[in-house]
């Protein structure tokens, strides 16, 4: 006679599952074995394409820089090239320049970050520590070209607000030296370290079919092998003159992952030295005009977690009719619930950070919870709530 | 060029349904379908390995400032299926009036288009029939049913959408 077996699920979250933000994931289990995991976002939901509805072209960037901390710029990127093509306007070389230093400086700080969290999910806060130690001198050349260090805010609808003068090249081009030696040091120890290896090695395995099937972008793709990279493919600011080598691993495991983002900063270093030895001279601003003309855009980009797609709809308004943004980590979010199957409980932070989650790439309605009820607040209450607060 | 040798081939895999082709940009194509034959022309263009599903993005089309001669038009839906290939984006675009909002699932073809099904269902309430999880994926449990943020007749809760769910 069979026996009918119960479902065992250990949930995981809300609160901070591996990562510091916020997401619900429901494992079932079989012993120590996942057999099963479902998904649930949206704890950080902001309606942000609705927001964008309201508001002008130019406020969009501010708040668009803002879907997200880590990757900025390359929200600010997506919109302004997708608002410039509607304009029918060309942005200088210089800020086409600028612009791209920016945003490879960000996929350096963004893989650096991640390499942090990834160390500390497998027990390696020495690693975790010394790449974010690290990672400082990014933030620091972030602070030196724009005075911000998280949102650099750089872009202009048109241009880019900073120049990068001779001896801010200079102090680039020696952080970038550093930052060099330091991450060939990371890649030796994430291809030799024992410990660390028994924890990345063959687990999380997908083939390069299953990236394709999944939707999987960005690094988690290439580390299966899969060739996208919207650098490469459809090249947008200075990528046409300055091509980027995609960087791919076959191995489709948790090594395979490290290994390509690691790698990738490499790519990142070299093509920031050669834009910056290279630098045109021109203006950094053109004129855009404040209504931006009837039509629609599409503006994909490939942020430091893969393809960053934006569906841009004007009615010719001082406003867009609507705006779709459609962030990398959703797609690789589909791997997990698949990938998960089959291995231990006790490696699911490390499976969840292989895909370099950001929740805040997904969640963009603020919902109030007191002690007796709950109570749902929008931009102008939250900020009058924010101010009294503060006061 | 690589993008028009794409193109190319998308058109002629997608001529029994496509309806009208668009060339919004040189990076683009735009096929326009009806709902019924949704399903078998995304399953053509997977079978045929034709890039993949980048992302769905619903639009609301309001229908026109009503003058007082004319009819009394209902407003329109439109969903749009984005295909990456390369450099070249294919948009598969489906209009469906407020009366009739549903769409056939394509998760049996495309299994990871779960996520943007449910956002369609819960941002624009547009019924995706057969998607496998209907639940909520980005808006909390007790959002009030009816209520659909990405329409355009949502502007808050004291919006007469809302007021009347």
């Amino acid at each position: 006679m069979q026996e009918k077996v119960e479902k065992f699920i250990v949930p995981i979250g809300p609160q901070h599952p591996a990562l510091k933000e916020p997401g619900h994931f429901e494992f079932s289990v079989d012993g120590e074995e996942v057999t099963g995991a479902t998904i649930r976002l949206g704890f950080v939901h902001r309606g942000i394409e609705k927001m964008t509805e309201s508001r002008t072209w130019i406020q969009n960037l501010y708040m668009l820089e803002r879907v997200c901390g880590i990757c900025s710029h390359v929200h600010g990127i997506a919109y302004t090239l997708g608002v410039e093509k509607l304009a029918g306007v060309t942005v200088p070389p210089r800020a086409q320049a600028i612009r791209t230093i920016v945003l490879e400086l960000e996929r350096i700080q963004s893989h650096m970050l991640w390499l942090g969290v990834a160390a500390h999910e497998g027990g390696f806060d020495t690693l975790f520590m010394y790449s974010w130690r690290d990672r400082e001198t990014v933030m620091d050349l972030f602070e030196l070209i724009s005075g911000n260090r998280v949102q650099h805010s750089v872009n202009l609808v048109g241009g880019v607000k900073y120049d990068i003068t001779p001896e801010q090249k200079q102090k680039v081009l020696d952080g970038l030296n550093y930052l060099e030696g330091r991450i060939q040091y990371y890649e030796k120890i994430i291809t030799t370290d024992d410990t660390f290896l028994g924890r990345t090695r063959n687990v999380g395995k997908m083939t390069k079919e299953e990236a394709t099937l999944l939707g999987a972008v960005g690094p988690t793709a290439r580390a299966s092998g899969v060739e996208r990279d919207v650098r490469v493919e459809s090249p947008y600011a200075s990528y046409p003159g300055h091509p980027v080598n995609i960087v791919l691993d076959e191995g489709g495991d948790l090594t395979s992952r490290f290994i390509v983002r690691i790698r990738e900063m490499f790519e990142s270093i070299r093509v920031i030295r050669e834009i910056l030895t290279n630098l045109p001279e021109s203006e950094l601003t053109v004129r855009v005009p404040r209504r931006i003309p009837a039509g629609e855009v599409i503006s994909r980009v490939e942020a430091p977690r893969g393809e960053l797609f934006y569906y841009i709809k004007s009615a010719g308004g001082e406003n867009p009719y609507r705006i779709k943004i459609r962030t990398p980590s959703l797609c690789n979010w589909g791997t997990i619930s698949s990938v998960a199957v089959g291995h231990k409980l006790a490696d699911m932070p490390m499976l969840l950070v292989g895909i370099d989650p950001c929740f805040s790439c997904n969640d963009r309605l603020v919902t109030v919870r007191k002690e007796t009820s709950s109570q749902t607040m929008y931009w102008e209450d939250l900020r009058k709530y924010g101010v009294e607060y503060y006061q | 060029m690589e993008t028009e040798k794409l193109f190319t081939i998308a058109e002629a895999l997608l001529k029994p349904w496509a309806k009208e082709y668009k060339r919004p940009d040189e990076n683009r194509l735009d096929v326009y379908l009806v709902r019924e034959d949704l399903l078998e022309a995304v399953a053509e263009l997977a079978q045929a390995r034709w890039g993949y599903l980048s992302a769905i993005s619903g639009v609301d089309l309001v229908p026109p400032a009503q003058d007082g001669t004319g009819e009394n038009q209902e407003g329109r839906l439109e969903v749009l299926y984005h295909f990456c290939n390369s450099a070249a984006v294919l948009s598969l675009r489906i209009e469906i009036p407020y009366s009739d909002a549903h769409v056939p699932s394509v998760c049996g073809i495309i299994p990871s288009a779960t996520i943007y099904e449910r956002e369609l269902m819960e941002l624009f309430g547009i019924t995706v029939v057969d998607t496998p999880v209907p639940d909520h994926l980005v808006l909390p449990d007790d959002w009030p049913d009816g209520v659909f943020p990405l329409r355009k007749s949502f502007t808050g809760f004291d919006s007469p959408q809302a007021q009347e769910s």
